[in-house]
């Protein structure tokens, strides 16, 4: 009696949490986040879950990371969203779609311990990825990020603050404070804009699950020019990049 | 001369050519000035001051709207609305969402919910619309009500409702809250006072942290018992229980279960309606959690098969190779699901390649747990190499009462470093980032104070309010924490060590600056005994001079720098690089690589590596030398150089360790937040992920925690140079001798005669000032004879006795057992009633029928009988001491087995060394028995003084294991401070001022009082400008913080836990004075570590000067009335006499500028105390921080009548520091005065049991008599070789500060001063050889203060000063070279 499944305790609010996360911004209608959208409740096939199960297994939904459309997935949502340009929407499903692909696991849990993403497959996180770009033109997704992240020597304040995630505060040292969300985000595509605003990756719980997500083998190809050039330059001077410092957390298993 | 004196730089006249030369290289060495700068004074954004709080100038500015859920009601439900008030924000979402299901799928009522953080709650509007809240509420729940204020504020707003209310509920709490508890016929109001079991467990509280587990047990078993319990009552209490277990369980669920409870069965609207509720489930109490495991684990090892079978990570992490970090979580937040920097952090220690083992607890008491879950019950190993806390609380405690030596006791077996991180409380992330104070002071006093006492390092803010990650925060602790264990886990030989030292002032002669420390000796002797023990230190000389020639010469020296060996050259780019924060320092210094440490190419690191060893200097602020800066800056960032130093020791040395070596440096007090610094903060940037152990002085606990806060150093205390008695010399002592035998003679009618040498010869040591002397040649009546030369006789002693530090301190060698007699005799001179143990002094005079106050008086007014008998006392406590202390040690004068021979001696009470001395003295009758405990406790004290534990625990650092925590201070008063080798931490900042701190403050300001009416016709001072400081409060408890609130005429009271919140007024009868008005200068330690008692004091002076009560008895009142209308502004804003820095800005400047005379005038001086000192903190917008209000500041001044310090021990005296001049406003007050007259200048002299006030010109003169002029502590600091000679200059030094900034300082002292170092041929080749850059130093000091005015001499003196000047010029040139 006395232990319990605390990854099932937090299904039912944990979502609401999360969307309530900015100290000033008041609870939005909860009948529009306590719910995922009808839409997408219908594409999935994995949201309900016991919440009296105590037990879990990491291994049958994630054992595949063989890029193949075994998975039955469906991206129509998405795609729906992104199409009408509804990026709001589309964010949300993006991380719920996310959460789904990380696997049971992560649905009870209601998110994404970073070392679960190696389990998503290739295909379906480049397949989330091509729908950002195809209909932002090119401004939104994950490698986009990518390419910003490398930009910014994979220091995460400068990419948040790239991104448009951080914003500057008026004291006399220059400082970033983060955006709280949703209504300091920009749902809409303009000049103003930042690249790669969007899809958003909390850093609730760090930097890791974005750490993980812009390192997957799924963006791989992604390295730029600039990169290069650094690696090149720290070289001929001598010291290690700050990140040799520490073993780079290694996800090839 | 007078172009001298307007010359920035003292310089003698002639040689005008070569002087001039040596002043720009002075110039371009330490006022560099780059571009930027030379606008300051023009350029008013810069000097504008910016408020850091906007809105209501509290601390948090959020309002409990976001919090408020009101139903939409369609089906005409009965509606409960409830009220709740926590502490910490993780119950919010949890009862924000059990409240939206129940409005959404109960059909019996509809809920209204509005929740207050306790913070919000000094917020007038916020309160209001609490207490309007309340007026239709059901139920009322509060939880974790701790603060005193709110809690008050909490009470008088729920009393008045309590009757009307259907429940209120209130989890621990404090008593004044709790016992508004009430649940139909169950009530706490008589909390504390019944005498039933229950209430009994309330009251046990007192006695510790038991208090919530014993809660806890209570919630488990009763309930059970309960159950079958037929009567209302006990109905009643069961669903309190019940409530309390729900509450505990925290989850939506049971949260929702606990509303449906409580609301069924009493709001009236729903009685009869059938409600379903299930019970509470429960989770374990304690446990092992991770967010990816199936279930909580209440065994180790259990959790670790677990993390073996984990599929997400690679084996690396699941084998046995990995560092392993525990992790300390707070049960609420686990269940309520308020997780999110729980999990950031074990993630991101994941992702760095650690282990984690997460325990939580759910009471207050985390010990159990942390033994029980991370120590290995076989092998009594610790199961983790470090251990973070992420509760922010004290491990036995929390927010209540705390149990220190439990906490330690538990965390000495688990025997890792143990780091206590914190989330933020009571402010959301941008009102910390906007502060510049960072931390909220309650939550500093809470969340990182308390925690110090058990050892507790790092307080690193790694989460917001509402539990969300701060990203970069949790790397630097993850980084930290995994790099503190790597120290547990590599092989000695592997590790490597950066010994920093440091250059105070930035001059080659202060290469190895540490306070009374030795430091290269010191150095030596800890790298001699890491070498034996397996580290690798190759090429270490042979000798600890041949250290010093490596460090300080560079053998290619080719730039025009200080020739310091140059370990390595950075070139920018690579600085660039490496240094992320780079950029920022541009504005302040422009371009990299910059003048400072640079060869105008490359950044150069000074320093020497031996092995995996780097010694290295630290580069200094680089703005001492600079007039302008010094002026304005209210915080400079580090320069590029200082920035390359640290850059290199992490990342091209690539240090496991860092080990500052002697208080103090710079890094600790660079800008940034005074607490909980953020990404952009200096010293947190500079620190980098280096682990940081400090060696600190035992004595100054307060800065030391500034090093510990502000650069997350573990600070390992060491002990203060053994103390001697002054003694005599020369002219004094021949005074001595006169008058012993004017005693045996005076009747004989010699007596006149002797008298008349007495007379002359004082005169001649100068006594003429400190004592009223006839007139030579004046006949005198032979009682008028015994009181001129009791008076001298007295003073003889004071000078005699007083205390020194002699020589210096070096690491690893502590005192002999004789060294150590004098601070054993100065131990034994001090009752502790406490403890129950009887002063020497206070035995020996009852043995002939005396009171010792009533001898010590008698003394003070110079009545020769009774100078006379208190030197016999103190000679037979000095006598008795060493026979002791000889009984207990060997020929080579080493204590052997105190213990064993402490024991035989006490076993057999006839041969007690101590009764055989005195047995020959007129003392032979002293009480044997009190004599008996006495000296059990100073044999004990004998053993903490010689014992030697300032390597052993240097070691344990360097190893990762935990380090003894222990409180700093004076020994002599407080021997806990023994052995040292401690991890050093300060007192829970809300303790202060206690009882007995109130008391010697109000003695100490009765004399004051008594003494300005004597020198100034019998009139009270109508305002006292007073100094507070950091270590002086730490060391007596707040006595002069009393001292301030004794003035005002007010006194504290203190709350149920003893802590000092608040403050009333003393009925004007009762003080049998007026009210002196204040201005209180506060230190920037002082204020970093106890801006709760600035708060406190700030309140003070705003009540008294509201007080209805006539001006002329009423000093603070007057003086707000007057300047309200000046100023045209309320009086109680006129009432602002608590100031300080600016946050993250220290002291005046004034002893930088004095130190590297780079000054013009003494205007200057003032003008830069006035503009860094006029900072105000204001308790009614406690969230602003320091802001600057320099008219008021002004105009209080101009009011002061007199000027006043303390000293708190015998080793820092005026001269010995330039903190005392750096804050002294003596002559500023003389010119902000409207009528022009200098203040009476005090200083209060509480060393000793026998406490004084002196003018400040009696103290100068005795600092200079026991000190700089007295051979015994002058040649005690030639033994210690170069480092002594910087020392005696170093005094001569602050003595000019003295004149500079109060005109106190006697011609004669620089006269003595010049006849004992330069006119003395043997000397001067002594100072010359040993250190010659110091000895340059030395001799531009004297023409200093001969080119300022302050000493007059003739000019063969100064002829002589200035060949000697161009010789040691030549000399310096020709080592150089």
């Amino acid at each position: 009696m006395t232990t319990h499944s605390l990854a099932s305790l937090h299904h039912q609010y944990s979502f609401l949490k999360r969307l309530s996360n900015s100290e000033s911004i008041p609870l939005p209608p909860s009948s529009l986040f306590l719910h995922p959208s009808p839409s997408s409740s219908s594409s999935s096939t994995t949201t309900t879950t016991s919440s009296t199960t105590t037990t879990f297994s990491l291994s049958p939904t994630t054992s595949s990371s063989t890029p193949t459309t075994s998975n039955p997935i469906s991206f129509d949502t998405l795609k729906h969203h992104l199409s009408t340009q509804n990026f709001f929407q589309a964010d949300e499903e993006t991380r719920r779609l996310l959460i789904v692909l990380a696997g049971e696991a992560a649905q009870k849990r209601r998110y994404v311990f970073f070392s679960e993403v190696q389990f998503i497959s290739e295909a379906d996180l480049k397949a989330i990825d091509e729908l950002w770009k195809q209909y932002s033109n090119n401004k939104f997704g994950y490698s986009v990020q990518k390419r910003l992240w490398q930009k910014a020597n994979k220091d995460f304040t400068k990419f948040f603050i790239k991104v448009g995630w951080m914003k500057k505060l008026d004291t006399e040292i220059e400082q970033y404070n983060y955006r709280a969300f949703p209504n300091e985000f920009t749902w809409e595509i303009n000049d103003e804009t930042p690249e790669g605003h969007l899809p958003l990756t909390n850093a609730l719980r760090g930097t890791q699950l974005l750490n993980s997500i812009l390192s997957h083998p799924a963006f791989e190809g992604e390295e730029d020019e600039k990169e290069a050039e650094v690696k090149g330059s720290l070289r001929d001077n001598g010291p290690k990049p700050l990140s040799s410092l520490f073993p780079k957390p290694d996800y090839s298993f | 001369m007078a172009s001298l004196v307007s010359s920035p730089f003292t310089l003698p006249a002639s040689k005008a050519d070569q002087l001039s030369s040596l002043s720009q290289k002075h110039f371009f060495l330490h006022s560099f000035l780059p571009k930027k700068i030379n606008n300051l004074p023009n350029s008013k954004s810069s000097l504008k001051v910016k408020c850091a709080a906007i809105g209501n100038g509290l601390f948090t500015q959020t309002t409990p709207e976001v919090r408020r859920i009101v139903p939409e009601n369609n089906n005409n439900l009965p509606t409960v609305k409830i009220v709740y008030v926590v502490l910490e924000a993780q119950y919010q979402s949890s009862l924000s969402s059990a409240v939206q299901s129940l409005n959404q799928n109960s059909n019996f009522a509809s809920f209204e919910v509005v929740g207050y953080l306790v913070e919000e709650l000094r917020d007038e509007n916020t309160y209001k619309t609490f207490c309007k809240d309340l007026e239709d509420a059901n139920i009322f729940i509060g939880s974790l009500i701790f603060v005193e204020e709110l809690a008050l504020k909490v009470k008088t707003a729920v009393e008045k409702e309590r009757d009307r209310l259907d429940a209120v509920l209130v989890f621990p709490s404090m008593p004044e809250v709790m016992r508004l508890n009430k649940l139909g016929s169950f009530s706490m109001s008589q909390l504390g006072q019944s005498k039933s079991p229950f209430f009994q467990l309330f009251k046990r509280k007192k006695q510790g942290a038991g208090f919530a587990d014993s809660m806890l047990k209570l919630v488990r078993t009763l309930p059970k018992v309960l159950k079958y319990l037929p009567s209302d009552k006990a109905q009643d209490a069961r669903l309190y229980i019940l409530s309390l277990q729900f509450w505990l369980g925290g989850s939506p669920d049971n949260l929702q279960n606990f509303l449906k409870m409580i609301s069924s069965s009493y709001v009236p609207a729903l009685k009869g309606t059938k409600v379903d509720y299930s019970d509470p489930v429960l989770f374990l109490d304690s446990g092992i959690w991770h967010p990816l495991a199936p279930c909580m684990y209440d065994d180790v090892k259990e959790y670790l098969n677990w993390y073996g079978t984990r599929r997400d990570v690679n084996e690396k992490l699941r084998g046995p190779d990995a560092p392993v970090i525990g992790l300390v979580l707070q049960r609420s937040h686990i269940v309520t699901g308020d997780e999110s920097h729980y999990v950031a952090v074990i993630m991101e220690l994941e992702a760095k390649g650690a282990k984690v083992i997460p325990i939580f607890a759910g009471g207050l008491d985390f010990s159990g747990p942390v033994e029980r879950f991370l120590i290995d019950p076989v092998t009594k190993k610790p199961m983790v190499n470090s251990v973070v806390s992420l509760t922010g609380f004290a491990l036995v405690g929390g927010p209540a009462r705390q149990d220190h030596p439990r906490a330690v006791e538990a965390l000495m077996k688990l025997d890792v470093p143990y780091i206590v991180a914190l989330p933020l409380v009571f402010q959301t992330t941008e009102e910390w980032l906007n502060s510049t104070l960072g931390l909220h002071p309650i939550q500093v006093a809470l969340q990182v104070a308390l925690p110090e006492l058990d050892g507790g390092m790092e307080p690193i803010v790694f989460a917001g309010r509402k539990s969300h990650a701060l990203h970069k925060r949790v790397e630097q602790l993850c980084t930290r924490a995994i790099k503190w264990a790597e120290l547990k886990r590599k092989s000695k030989t592997e590790k490597k060590l950066a010994i920093t030292v440091f250059s105070f002032p930035p001059d080659k002669g202060n290469v190895g600056t540490a306070a009374y420390l030795n430091v290269f000796a010191s150095i030596y002797s800890v790298l001699k005994d890491l070498q034996k023990d397996g580290y690798n230190v190759e090429g270490l000389p042979e000798t600890a001079e041949a250290l010093i020639e490596d460090v300080i010469h560079d053998k290619e020296a080719q730039f025009n720098s200080p020739n310091l060996n140059v370990a390595y050259k950075m070139s920018v780019r690579e600085y660039q690089n490496l240094t992320p924060y780079a950029p920022a320092l541009e504005e302040n210094w422009g371009k990299p690589p910059g003048n400072l440490n640079s060869d105008g190419e490359n950044l150069l690191v000074y320093g020497k590596q031996y092995g995996n060893v780097f010694i290295g200097v630290q580069p200094t602020f680089g703005y001492e030398g600079d007039p302008m800066r010094l002026l304005f800056s209210k915080s400079a960032s580090p320069h590029h150089g200082f920035a390359a130093y640290y850059s290199f020791v992490e990342k091209i040395f690539e240090a496991d360790a860092v080990l500052h070596f002697g208080t103090h440096g710079s890094l600790e007090f660079m800008p940034g937040k005074q607490v909980g610094m953020s990404d952009v903060c200096y010293p947190d940037s500079l620190i980098g992920n280096i682990p940081n152990v400090y060696y600190y002085a035992a004595n100054n606990p307060s800065e030391a925690t500034i090093a510990k806060r502000r650069s997350y150093a573990n600070t390992i205390s060491y002990l203060t140079p053994p103390a001697e008695n002054a003694g005599l010399y020369k002219g004094l002592k021949q005074l001595s001798e006169l008058i012993s035998s004017y005693q045996s003679l005076k009747d004989s009618g010699r007596g006149q005669q002797i008298v008349s040498s007495i007379i002359s010869t004082a005169r001649q040591c100068n006594l003429d000032k400190d004592v009223e002397l006839p007139e030579e040649g004046e006949q005198i009546s032979a009682k008028e004879r015994d009181l001129v030369v009791g008076k001298v006789y007295s003073k003889i002693m004071e000078i005699e006795s007083r205390l020194l530090p002699c020589g210096l301190h070096v690491i690893g060698e502590p005192p002999s057992a004789m060294e150590a007699v004098a601070t054993l005799v100065n131990i034994a001179a001090l009752d502790r009633p406490e403890d129950g143990i009887s002063s020497m002094p206070s035995i020996l005079a009852e043995t002939v029928g005396r009171n010792i106050e009533d001898v010590y008086r008698g003394s003070d007014k110079g009545i020769l009988k009774d100078v006379e008998l208190l030197r016999q006392i103190t000679e037979a406590s000095r006598g008795a001491i060493s026979a002791f202390v000889q009984k207990t040690t060997n020929k080579n004068g080493q204590v052997v087995d105190v213990a064993d021979k402490l024991s035989s001696i006490l076993g057999f009470g006839i041969n007690e060394p101590w009764i055989q001395y005195l047995s020959n003295t007129k003392f032979y009758r002293a009480d044997r028995e009190k004599l008996r405990v006495l000296f059990e406790f100073l044999g004990e004290c004998l053993k903490l003084v010689v014992a030697d534990n300032e390597l052993g625990s240097l070691k344990q650092a360097l190893e990762g294991k935990y380090v003894e925590p222990g409180p700093g201070g004076d020994p002599i008063r407080n021997p806990k401070v023994l052995p040292t080798g401690k991890n050093i931490h300060a007192l829970d900042p809300q303790a202060i001022p206690t009882t007995a701190a109130m008391q010697s403050a109000k003695v100490v300001v009765d004399r004051l009082v008594e003494r300005q009416k004597v020198d100034n016709g019998g009139k009270y001072p109508e305002t006292v400008a007073l100094v507070l400081w950091g270590t002086d409060n730490i060391k007596t408890y707040g006595e002069s913080l009393a001292q301030v609130l004794w003035m005002i005429g007010v006194r504290p009271v203190a709350d149920t836990f003893g802590r000092v919140n608040r403050v009333e007024p003393v009925s004007l009868e009762e003080l049998g004075r007026p009210r002196i008005d204040v201005v209180v200068n506060c230190s920037g330690v002082f204020r970093d570590l106890f801006i709760n008692q600035m708060n406190l004091l700030d309140r003070a002076v705003k009540m008294v000067a509201e007080l209805d009560e006539p001006v002329e008895q009423n000093y603070v009142r007057k003086h707000a009335l007057e300047q309200a209308k000046a100023l045209g502004i309320e009086v109680r804003e006129a009432a602002t006499r608590v100031f300080s820095n600016a946050s993250g800005s220290y002291s005046s400047n004034v002893n930088l500028a004095v130190e590297n005379s780079s000054w013009n005038d003494e205007k200057q001086l003032q003008d830069m105390y006035l503009s860094r000192k006029s900072f105000a903190f204001d308790c009614d917008a406690p969230g602003a921080g320091m802001t600057e209000k320099r008219k008021v500041f002004e105009m209080a001044l101009s009011t002061a009548d007199a000027t006043f310090q303390n000293l708190d021990s015998s080793e820092i005296s005026l001269t010995d520091v330039s903190h005392y001049f750096d804050s002294d406003p003596t002559n500023l007050v003389q010119n902000l005065r409207k009528d022009g007259k200098k203040p009476s200048a005090y200083i209060a002299d509480t060393t000793t049991a026998n406490a004084q006030v002196r003018t400040l010109a009696e103290t100068v003169r005795l600092d200079a008599r026991t000190k700089l002029l007295n051979p015994k502590w002058y040649e005690g600091m030639m033994s210690s070789g170069y480092e002594g000679v910087r020392e005696i200059e170093k005094r001569l030094t602050n003595t000019v500060g003295w004149s500079a900034t109060s005109g106190q300082v006697d011609n004669w002292v620089y006269e003595e001063a010049n006849s004992t170092f330069i006119q003395d041929e043997n000397m001067l080749n002594r100072l010359m050889n040993t250190n010659p850059n110091s000895f340059r130093k030395l001799i531009q000091t004297f023409l200093e203060a001969n080119g300022r005015g302050y000493w007059e001499t003739s000019e063969e003196n100064i002829e002589k000063l200035r060949q000697l000047y161009s010789e040691v010029e030549d000399k310096i040139e020709g080592i150089d070279r």
